[in-house]
């Protein structure tokens, strides 16, 4: 079990239980993490769940694909230069205690 | 709709006749949400969930609630496409799609093309002083448009409105009219040539509408016609109905109106606004791959439900005074665009289309723009729902 802490858009933080191979999208939502609101409920067409990953953990994921990159400039929050959209981030052992930040649209 | 009505303690209204549906379905959702999750429409033969957290469940879990039924009349008529497939066959063709529809491409690439449209459209018309909008703006924007982003540079927009409405005909053809099944194989051959002709410039001279997507991508053939019907069954009247309701709700409400003109900004939340309004596409439906508890009442394997999304846009207290237009509403989620996996493909092309071209072009252009008159507004359809015509006068 890796545990994860989402810091809410109004600066609280939720600490969750994550099961490996699930998205952090469906994490946040099965944890109620406010702002993440997955329209879509994960195939990135709705730029609703987006999140900020901490600069090691972005730079392990190699760069997002070209349809949710254009889909990250849309999302209500402007994106910040460790944006993704969380339905697209699969949850991994190496992540265990990560800090995820809900930025306030 | 065909569907196997079962579980006889499941509520049912069946004092109204299918055309209190088509005239204003409102009371008739408000009615069932009271009466619980799920409720027997008799008039319309189907099970509907009309609570916008069942149905937020509900698409959460399509292995249980399928969108695959191939005794649909849309996959009879039309063939399969990929509003009716689940799982990976369903992401292939979706990801197919994807390069044409996503954000960037709709303000990059549609945004140009609709800019020049929608100023050809409004300036045939703008010197008269008086139109129905349904006919000089919304019909001929949305067909156009669609044609554009489909990869159609040969078919007009009156093509695209009959083809349309075609369809919807042989859809709802519950009752086997051999009239409408056979206009309807008329409208899918038609689209199938169109494709054809289409295809061979696009082979040539590949750019980045969706039918030269679809051929990038390597879909079928099989899959490119059914694909193309489901873009022309659901990408004109939804953003002819959303352009029309949000003028509608504006100029119903004229000190919002002077608000959002004043502030682009507010274009956005004043569109998803008049799409939970009146909800362009109100229900839609999944199939049960199980018996299912909804309510305490166990609904059998092979029941075909319908989701009311429109009923769901208007829940109380989800939504307060939901029956009145009001751009000024705390941002909610609703679910006119659907959720989940079928999330609206066109979604963003219709954001930008409608929040950045067409509100802002047409109150610019048509100056101190009001209803004719309130009383001759028309607006109808639960299954589809929009203004059927919206007469206004302006300054010239």
């Amino acid at each position: 079990m890796t545990t994860l802490t989402f810091i809410q858009p109004d600066g609280s933080e939720k600490s969750v239980a994550a099961t490996e191979g699930r998205s952090l999208m469906e994490i946040a939502q099965g944890a109620g993490v406010a702002g993440i609101v997955a329209e879509c409920g994960g195939s990135a067409a709705c730029a609703t769940c987006h999140v900020v990953l901490p600069q090691d953990v972005f730079d392990r994921l190699g760069p997002p694909e070209e349809h949710e990159e254009d889909m990250l400039d849309f999302a209500d929050a402007p994106r910040e230069p460790c944006s993704r959209l969380s339905c697209q981030v699969n949850v991994t052992s190496d992540m265990d205690g990560m800090t995820v930040r809900v930025p306030a649209a | 709709m065909e569907s196997k009505i079962s579980g006889t303690d499941i509520p049912i209204i069946d004092d109204i006749v299918f055309e209190d549906l088509m005239r204003d379905p409102y009371p008739v959702y408000k009615r069932a949400q009271a009466m619980g999750p799920i409720v027997r429409i008799e008039a319309a033969n189907l099970l509907l969930v009309t609570h916008f957290d069942d149905i937020l469940e509900i698409e959460h879990d399509p292995e249980t609630f399928s969108s695959d039924n191939p005794e649909s009349n849309v996959v009879k008529l039309f063939g399969p496409n990929l509003m009716r497939k689940d799982g990976e066959a369903h992401k292939r063709e979706r990801k197919a799609i994807e390069p044409t529809m996503r954000p960037g491409t709709a303000t990059r690439c549609w945004g140009p093309v609709l800019e020049g449209i929608v100023d050809e459209v409004i300036s045939a018309f703008e010197k008269k002083g008086e139109a129905d909008l349904f006919d000089a703006l919304a019909a001929p924007i949305s067909g156009r448009a669609l044609a554009a982003v489909v990869g159609f540079d040969d078919v007009s927009w009156q093509t695209i409105a009959a083809w349309s409405q075609g369809m919807m005909d042989g859809a709802g053809n519950y009752s086997g009219d051999p009239k409408l099944t056979a206009r309807a194989l008329e409208v899918s051959r038609e689209i199938e040539a169109a494709v054809d002709r289409n295809t061979r410039r696009l082979l040539e001279a590949p750019d980045e509408s969706l039918l030269s997507s679809m051929l990038q991508a390597g879909l079928t053939t099989k899959e490119i016609y059914g694909n193309t019907k489901v873009a022309v069954g659901g990408g004109y009247n939804e953003p002819r109905d959303a352009i029309l309701s949000l003028i509608y709700g504006l100029l119903l409400n004229p000190d919002q109106k002077d608000k959002v003109v004043a502030d682009p900004t507010l274009w956005q939340p004043a569109f998803e606004e008049a799409v939970r309004w009146i909800s362009p596409i109100g229900m839609y439906p999944r199939l049960l791959t199980r018996d299912v508890e909804i309510g305490g009442h166990t609904v059998p394997k092979g029941t075909q439900i319908g989701l009311s999304v429109a009923a769901a846009n208007h829940e109380e207290p989800r939504f307060e005074a939901p029956q009145r237009y009001n751009a000024f509403r705390p941002k909610a989620q609703h679910l006119a665009f659907g959720s989940g996996s079928h999330f609206c493909a066109g979604t963003w092309v219709a954001r930008v289309m409608v929040t950045r071209i067409v509100a802002p072009q047409v109150f610019a252009r048509l100056k101190n723009l009001r209803l004719k008159d309130p009383d001759l507004v028309t607006i109808r359809g639960w299954v589809f729902r929009g203004p059927t015509s919206l007469p206004v006068v302006w300054d010239v």
